[in-house]
């Protein structure tokens, strides 16, 4: 359900958390994600930062400057005035990943878990299972298809939570009971309908089925393409994994060892939700066809 | 400059208010738990209230001082001395080099400050100096500091023989049990009368399993309403599990039937709801308080909350500092 209106909550005595709807869809992190470049323009006095979730966003103020009060005002005038979320255009970075698809450290990682904490299906194959597809390659072709939607960043920072854009593409799994341990730096997984990427080792509750060799965290701040922080994406960008040979996955390890490694971004577009949705219409519509 | 002898159990760089404005990329701010402490270090030997200095918790450092300078210890009792004789708390004090500062395992309270004229000097990491121990972000090399590490300090000017009046400083509790503001929300409304009820009249006893992410309480268990017992499947299978949101610093984050406040280096999101939030002028006392001890929970509204904080803030300034 989407509300009518968006719902604030006091959250102790510098936060405020607004929430767009009570489940998981992308309409909802379009708002969130709406309002927060709508506030970031606006630059409210006394409104220190925000983070979109999937269906809502946090404030962070400072009390001495702006009241709860008129923070609750601020943002649901911003809100009225974004309208739909059809009108919202956010600035999106495009990330090409190269990925291992059913790569050995992710299948080690998984045949360490079976072996000491408890047995489960392979995470690929469980993946095939639940979504009913044909076999492995027909996920790694479905999942490697689709741009994913970075929603919010959090749980470790610069891990990203993603969503398929393309509606064919979208799977779901359970996750781990109970969680692994460890997982590889830089396993792509998915838990619930969110997708991931683990920027560093670290435990996680996702099922685990390709790896990407290129960093999205880099704690000496050293990195131009992250643009002054420790980590790659900010909400908004998209990613999209591009299949490679295990051949030119340590082709790409070598270069980033060497700091020939250059990664591939587009920076120039913008995401307009009214075309977006347009275009999944149009794919309803086929599919529509075809059944 | 200022050489580790000895690190004590995990003494970090922080600084105040800490790494603010990337908490959408999962950044915490990490800075000090008890700023009141903190600032009041800082100001005692002439720095703005949020320099960097050190947080030491539960067992202090060993420090060897490479230059003379003006010091100041707050917070908890760690029995400081210098070359062997005993300081006091809560004063602005001058060394020399090669002097050397050995704090011990905390008699009162569980974190103590240490503030340095100038400040320390370690590079900023996005914007703030505050070690993030668990990320390796800021501080030193990203975490507490180890023996024969060397800080560099900025140029100071501190007085020293200045002191905070009693009345002024956080009355660090000797009886194991701490009342701790809190307001209600965001996610209230999952909780039933009962569950309330329980909540604040209940006593919280702090777990081991606590640090600078999280504060574990074990007490009675938790009630809900309709909202968190009937909701779309994509909440998740537990009546506290909702639809990832962002986490406020403070949050009483429900894991299942175990409430985790979530304090400086906390995450930023995650699927618990937060049917309370500790607000910023109790930090101190978490910041203070030894696992095994009691919290008792005080409901207050937003702005009374905030106003605290005006007071705490308003008692950091050195115009209230007089001489010891």
């Amino acid at each position: 359900m989407i509300y009518d209106q968006p719902r604030f909550m006091p959250a102790g005595d510098r936060y405020v958390l607004i929430e767009f709807g009570n489940e998981m869809n992308l309409d909802l992190n379009f708002l969130a994600q709406g309002l927060a470049t709508a506030a970031a323009n606006a630059e409210i006095g006394g409104v220190i930062e925000t983070a979109p979730c999937f269906a809502s966003l946090l404030v962070h103020y400072e009390p001495t400057q702006i009241g709860y009060d008129d923070v609750v005002r601020e943002f649901l005038q911003l809100s009225a005035a974004l309208g739909s979320s059809e009108d919202i255009e956010l600035e999106s970075r495009l990330f090409y990943l190269p990925a291992l698809y059913l790569d050995p450290w992710t299948k080690a990682c998984v045949d360490d878990y079976c072996a000491k904490i408890a047995k489960k299906a392979p995470d690929a194959e469980l993946v095939v299972q639940e979504n009913g597809l044909d076999n492995v390659e027909h996920l790694v072709r479905l999942h490697s298809s689709s741009e994913y939607w970075v929603a919010s960043l959090g749980f470790w920072p610069g891990l990203p939570f993603l969503m398929a854009l393309d509606p064919r593409a979208r799977l779901t799994a359970p996750k781990y009971n109970p969680p692994r341990t460890n997982t590889p730096k830089g396993a792509i997984g998915l838990g619930g309908a969110a997708n991931s990427i683990y920027p560093v080792a670290t435990p996680g509750g996702y099922q685990i089925f390709a790896r990407t060799p290129v960093p999205i965290w880099d704690p000496t701040g050293r990195q131009e393409v992250f643009e002054g922080s420790l980590c790659l994406f900010r909400p908004g960008d998209r990613i999209k994994f591009v299949p490679v040979t295990r051949d030119e996955y340590d082709a790409c390890e070598a270069a980033l060892n060497d700091g020939r490694y250059s990664y591939t971004v587009v920076e120039y577009q913008k995401f307009g939700v009214r075309n977006y949705k347009k275009w999944v219409s149009k794919l309803d519509k086929k599919t529509g066809a075809a059944a | 400059m200022i050489k580790i002898l000895k690190a004590g159990l995990e003494t970090s760089v922080q600084d105040y208010p800490g790494r603010i404005g990337y908490w959408n990329q999962g950044f915490p701010p990490s800075g000090p738990m008890d700023s009141w402490s903190f600032r009041m270090a800082n100001v005692l030997v002439g720095n703005a209230p949020g320099a960097a200095g050190f947080e030491c918790q539960f067992l202090g450092p060993t420090l060897q001082f490479g230059e003379d300078t003006v010091i100041a210890i707050t917070g908890a009792d760690m029995t400081p001395a210098v070359d062997g004789e005993a300081v006091p708390l809560w004063q602005s004090l001058a060394v020399k080099a090669g002097q050397t500062l050995v704090l011990s395992g905390a008699r009162v309270g569980a974190r103590a400050y240490i503030a340095f004229a100038g400040g320390l000097a370690n590079p900023e990491m996005l914007g703030s100096r505050s070690t993030f121990n668990k990320a390796g972000v800021g501080g030193i090399d990203g975490h507490s500091v180890k023996p024969g590490q060397e800080l560099p300090l900025f140029q100071g000017d501190g007085t020293p023989g200045l002191k905070v009046p009693d009345n002024l400083r956080p009355q660090i509790r000797t009886d194991k049990t701490w009342d701790i503001e809190v307001c209600a929300g965001p996610n209230d409304d999952w909780i039933d009368e009962a569950g309330h009820e329980r909540f604040l009249t209940s006593p919280w006893t702090l777990s081991a399993k606590s640090d600078r992410t999280g504060f574990r309480l074990e007490g009675p268990e938790w009630t809900f309403t309709q909202k968190a017992t009937n909701k779309p499947r994509e909440h998740g299978s537990l009546p506290s599990n909702i639809i990832d949101h962002g986490y406020p610093m403070g949050a009483i984050n429900l894991a299942g039937q175990t409430p985790i406040i979530l304090v400086n280096d906390g995450p930023s999101m995650g699927g618990f709801i937060n049917p309370y939030t500790v607000p910023s002028c109790a930090f101190w006392k978490l910041g203070q308080s030894k696992p095994n001890e009691t919290f008792k929970f005080k409901l207050v509204s937003v702005s009374e909350a905030q106003d605290l904080a005006l007071q705490i803030a308003k008692r950091c300034v050195a115009e209230n500092l007089v001489k010891a």
